[in-house]
């Protein structure tokens, strides 16, 4: 080894604590790429070979009822590939030992192996055969959740008859990797699966002979979507046609693609803010080794090494620490991605989903790293490359200090000697202090960002559940009923209060935005169903027009006063022009209210009832479960307390990880920043420390000046890094939300607590493990040497 | 908002009381007593015997010079009486206090009450104003001067406000000197305070000192390679490897301009 490269491991060697620093704060950066890369990527990549594999469709439809013939129809469109026609259908399933309603998707495949598009991927047993009319193959998150295999049996009703299913096998398709039962926002596979008949036997059972109810369809390379769906609605319009739409809409995917969009900027938020504070440590850490080695380096060139040798000695320096952290950073992203990956496992269902080590997100994660860390060394290395040597071997020129505003103040509030001493030395050193302010800011505003964003899920769920909710159950019906079924509900012993849901699936759409949802319909004398504003108020709805939830306004861009073209889906496709009238804050889906009258004059007919919502007395709860769960129109029952305990506990299990994962980091930050602050201000003023001792100051006083400085910076960054906090977690609720659902800020008091507090305590543990050294000070040594 | 705790340590109020009139003239006049003191450095393998067993007493308000060949343990000692060091084996006193034993937080209110030193190199606070690191002792010490009578005392009350980068090396060393003095300390420890000075500015620092030994009555031990200054003494200590070899008393101390440099 070159003698130089010797001086360079002494010089890591030495330096460890703050060379580790520094790579720990730069490997957080590589981790938290290489971890939202790496899921990224294996949920992308995997989601795309599935999709290939399984030839996922492109568009779909669904329609009352249409004869099975319109698929060759439509297969004739131009720029279509193929076309798929099947039978959904929604059933209940007689788990005579469960309490809770047990619901199921219905979805027909060919008993001969025909199909083409959306194929099962057999996990075990086999498909259904024909002229087996019970055979069904559950999938495989259902099957795993309720420990339900082949041969097991159980009654079903499936258009309101009862019928005896067998599975013979386990499986899942791609146009089910997220599969929600209707009505609600959680997946629950204990109480929600989807099932593949056999479509003869599905024929059958639902009385569809011949008949459809559902449209897949694969186009072909450049053919034109909008086209094709136009002329899939003309096809389908005769027979209750709901409009087609493309992979953005269909519900599966577009719970995938919002989690790729989350993912995606995760990488754009997270990682530069690592990046920001590594190469601000490289620039001062080495800043300061370069000072401290100034005649050393004029001495190497006087022995003839060139200032391009000296430039590359000290960037090595930086280099090395990067290679460090982005093996650091690999390690915990590997670590990580795996534990996100198998988080996602539970939640989307893959036939195989791992964690995918992709060479090029690894060579990535490196060249960031060294790329910021040589950025931070540029400033030294150059000055250390152009240093003549004998401007390098004659002292640096003494420091100048001056009083500053600060101190004018100071002066008259009774500032002491060492007051003096630290106030200077920070305005001495404007830059370096304005770092440690911004490093410190930084961690502080990643944590108040991360903390919020949970005071926002749980401000998201309360309002979902205790303004949007205000029944205490729903019910959903198997199909559209009339005003009957409410009075029948009304009838049961303990329903204190029955109100129907009545809604029509519409695309809205302003200047060149389209969007499709659901038009729900408010009676004048609704109480569930009538919409609360943020105080508790009621929402007047107004009367011809339209309320928005402010989601879906901004997706089509209007205002209220602004006209909305409204055309009914399916049904008569009547069209109107509705002028917003409202805005009503709501965080999870996309939708949009009218007076029941609007929506009949739209529908040109009373809008049918989808589901129930009812108000009950809980001392008849259980009673009102088992005599719904006895109705067989009854599709499904969402018990309000029940799915928000199911929400918080996702939101918990996921989020508490989350939290040690981001205190870990911003804690990481503020320690790697002040850490490295505080050697180098120890080793700055070791000669002054020591002169102070030996004038009779005592340990605890000298180490004032050390620790007061960093309190001094730290306590600046409070607000500064709750102001940065402030604009973070805007931009990352803005990045992380989705056509799903908005996350509102909304930060309790107490997270500005927690992030100051948290980082604080990192920092003065840290300054005060520095300042230990002041124990250590040999005043005799320190003394002998000249500054 | 800064301010450090005063030192009001046992040591400062038991030991050192402003006139001990209970003391016979014995406690009166000694200052220090040492008694077989050694210094051993061990360095790895390799010992140093910085100190081989030296006795004295030094007597309060008197002028003691201590003159030797360049490691012959001269600082060694210095700074064990002053407190920043301690002796391996062997007995120090200041007064009736028994140095030897303290441990290091009355170390430094022994330092802080009693002690003033001066450096070769003037170990000013480069960040603080001349009248400023003066007043970095005056913050704490028990009964100081003012600091502009410090100043004033070395001659520097125009420079207060300048910082040390703007003063010459000996008007920093009368800073250092203003320092040490403004606490009215009973000890001034001086480490070849005129090293780094020419002769006339090592004679006004010179006659600074001998100034608050006079009218302060404070006992002066200074270091020094300028065999010329041992003129000034009241006694000269001659140290050989790491032994006091001879002690010479001088029948009369001439003052510091008259040194012959
Ligand atoms: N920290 C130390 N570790 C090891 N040896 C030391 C240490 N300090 C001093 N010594 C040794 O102790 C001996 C006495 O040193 P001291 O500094 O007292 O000498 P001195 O008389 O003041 O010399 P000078 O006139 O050169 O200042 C020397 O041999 C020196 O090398
Ligand atoms: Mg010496």
């Amino acid at each position: 080894m070159k003698a130089l490269d010797l001086k360079l491991v002494r010089d890591l060697w030495r330096m460890r604590g703050q060379a580790l620093a520094i790579a720990i704060v730069l490997a957080a950066a590589s981790a938290t790429f290489i971890l939202s890369m790496g899921v990224h990527r294996s949920l992308y990549e995997t989601r795309e070979a599935y999709y290939a594999q399984n030839n996922f469709g492109d568009v779909f439809s669904s329609m009352t009822r249409a004869p099975r013939s319109v698929v060759d129809e439509v297969a004739q469109i131009e720029g279509v590939q193929q076309a798929q026609g099947s039978i959904l259908q929604y059933a209940i399933l007689d788990f005579p030992d469960r309490s809770e309603a047990v619901r199921a998707l219905l979805q027909s495949v060919d008993e001969r192996g025909r199909d083409r598009l959306d194929r099962v991927t057999l996990k075990a047993g086999r498909m259904p055969m024909p002229g087996q009319p019970g055979e069904v193959v559950a999938d495989e998150a259902f099957a795993l959740a309720n420990e339900v295999g082949p041969g097991d049996e159980f009654d079903a009703i499936i258009y309101g008859r009862m019928q005896r299913l067998r599975v013979v096998g386990i499986g899942l398709a791609p146009n089910y990797v997220n599969a929600l039962a209707p009505g609600d926002i959680v997946p629950d596979d204990t109480r929600f699966g989807v099932f593949w008949m056999g479509e003869e036997a599905l024929e059958a059972a639902t009385d569809r002979t011949e008949a459809i109810n559902a449209l897949s369809v694969k186009l072909q390379r450049g053919a034109s979507e909008a086209d094709v769906i136009r002329a899939i609605d003309r096809i389908l319009a005769p027979y209750g046609g709901a409009g087609a739409y493309t992979r953005e809409d269909h519900p599966s995917h577009a719970f995938l693609e919002s989690e790729l969009d989350q993912l995606e900027a995760m990488v754009q938020v997270i990682p530069p803010i690592f990046l920001i504070v590594s190469t601000f440590l490289v620039y001062v850490v080495l800043g300061r080794m370069i000072r401290t080695q100034r005649s050393l380096i004029g001495l190497l060139k006087a022995f003839g090494y060139s200032g391009l040798a000296i430039a590359w000695h000290y960037l090595k320096f930086a280099l090395a620490i990067a290679l460090l952290a982005t093996a650091l950073g690999a390690a915990a992203g590997i670590w990580m991605g795996r534990a996100m990956t198998e988080l996602y496992g539970e939640y989307y269902h893959f036939p195989f989903l791992r964690f995918h080590f992709a060479p090029g997100v690894f060579l990535s994660a490196g060249a960031l790293a060294m790329g910021s860390a040589a950025l931070g060394a540029v400033s030294g290395v150059w000055s250390a490359a152009r240093l003549t040597p004998a401007v390098a071997m004659s002292p640096p020129p003494p420091p100048v200090y001056r009083a500053g505003f600060v101190e004018r103040v100071g002066e008259k509030a009774g500032f002491t000697a060492i007051g003096h001493m630290i106030v200077r030395h920070i305005a001495r050193w404007p830059t370096r202090s304005a770092m440690t302010v911004g490093g410190v800011g930084l961690s502080i505003a990643l944590l108040f960002a991360t903390l919020s964003f949970i005071d926002s899920s749980n401000y998201m769920l309360s309002s979902y559940f205790f303004r949007s909710q205000q029944q205490d159950l729903s019910v959903t019906f198997t199909e559209a009923r009339n005003e009957d079924v409410l009075f029948e509900l009304a009838q049961m012993p303990g329903v204190l209060r029955v109100e129907p849901v009545r809604a029509l699936p519409v695309e809205m759409s302003h200047a060149n935005r389209v969007e499709r949802t659901a038009l729900e319909a408010i009676a004048p004398d609704a109480m569930l169903s009538a919409r609360i504003d943020q105080d508790g108020n009621l929402i007047a709805m107004p009367p011809g027009g339209l309320m928005l939830s402010r989601q879906l306004a901004s997706q089509l861009g209007v205002r209220p006063g602004d006209n909305v073209r409204v055309k009914m889906l399916g049904g008569r496709r009547t069209e109107a022009m509705l002028p917003v009238g409202a805005m009503v804050d709501e965080f999870i889906g996309a939708r949009a209210y009218a007076s029941q009258d609007t929506l009949d004059t739209l529908a040109r007919d009373s809008a049918p009832v989808g589901a129930a919502l009812l108000l009950i007395d809980p001392a008849h709860r259980d009673d009102i479960l088992a005599a719904l769960k006895a109705m067989p129109v009854v599709l499904s029952i969402g018990d309000r307390d029940l799915e928000m305990a199911r929400f918080q506990e996702m939101i918990d299990g996921n989020i508490n990880t989350m939290i040690i994962f981001y205190i870990a980091f911003a804690s990481a930050i503020a320690v790697g920043v002040v850490y490295n602050g505080a050697r180098i201000l120890f080793s700055e003023r070791a000669h002054e420390l020591a002169t102070l001792r030996v004038l009779g100051y005592h340990r605890r006083e000298v180490a004032v000046v050390l620790i007061g400085e960093i309190a001094l910076l730290v306590a600046i960054s409070v607000p500064v890094g709750l102001l940065m906090g402030y604009a973070l977690a805007q931009f990352m609720l803005h990045m992380f939300g989705s056509d799903l659902f908005r996350l509102p800020f909304a930060p309790a008091d107490a997270t500005y607590a927690k992030a100051a507090l948290v980082v604080l305590a990192a920092a003065m543990l840290t300054a005060v493990t520095v300042a230990r050294r002041v124990m250590r000070l040999d005043m005799v040594r320190v003394l002998k040497a000249r500054e | 908002m800064f301010t450090p705790q005063r030192g009001s340590g046992k040591l400062a109020r038991k030991a050192m009381p402003p006139d001990a009139t209970a003391s016979p003239a014995q406690a009166e006049r000694t200052a220090f007593t040492g008694r077989d003191l050694r210094k051993i450095y061990v360095t790895g393998e390799t010992e140093v015997h910085a100190l081989r067993g030296v006795d004295f007493d030094i007597r309060k308000g008197e002028i003691l010079v201590l003159l030797g060949p360049s490691g012959s343990g001269k600082s060694t000692l210095l700074n064990i009486v002053g407190g920043l060091d301690r002796a391996t084996s062997g007995s120090l006193h200041y007064e009736d206090t028994e140095l030897s034993a303290l441990d290091d937080a009355d170390l430094t209110r022994f330092r802080r009450a009693q002690i003033g030193f001066i450096f070769q190199f003037y170990n000013l606070i480069p960040s603080l104003t001349a009248e400023e690191n003066v007043r970095l002792v005056t913050d704490i010490a028990d009964d100081p001067m003012d600091p502009g009578e410090a100043l004033a005392l070395v001659g520097l009350a125009e420079r207060r406000h300048h910082y040390p980068a703007q003063l010459s090396g000996g008007e920093q060393q009368r800073v250092a000197v203003a320092r040490a003095i403004a606490k009215q300390p009973g000890v001034l420890l001086c480490d070849e305070p005129t090293g780094a000075l020419d002769s006339q500015t090592g004679v006004r620092v010179l006659e600074t000192l001998e100034a608050a030994n006079r009218e302060l009555d404070t006992t002066l031990l200074i270091i020094t390679h300028n065999a010329g200054i041992a003129a000034m003494a009241d006694r000269v200590f001659h140290f050989l490897d790491g032994t006091i070899a001879r002690i010479e008393t001088n029948e009369r101390r001439i003052s510091p301009a008259e040194i012959s440099w």
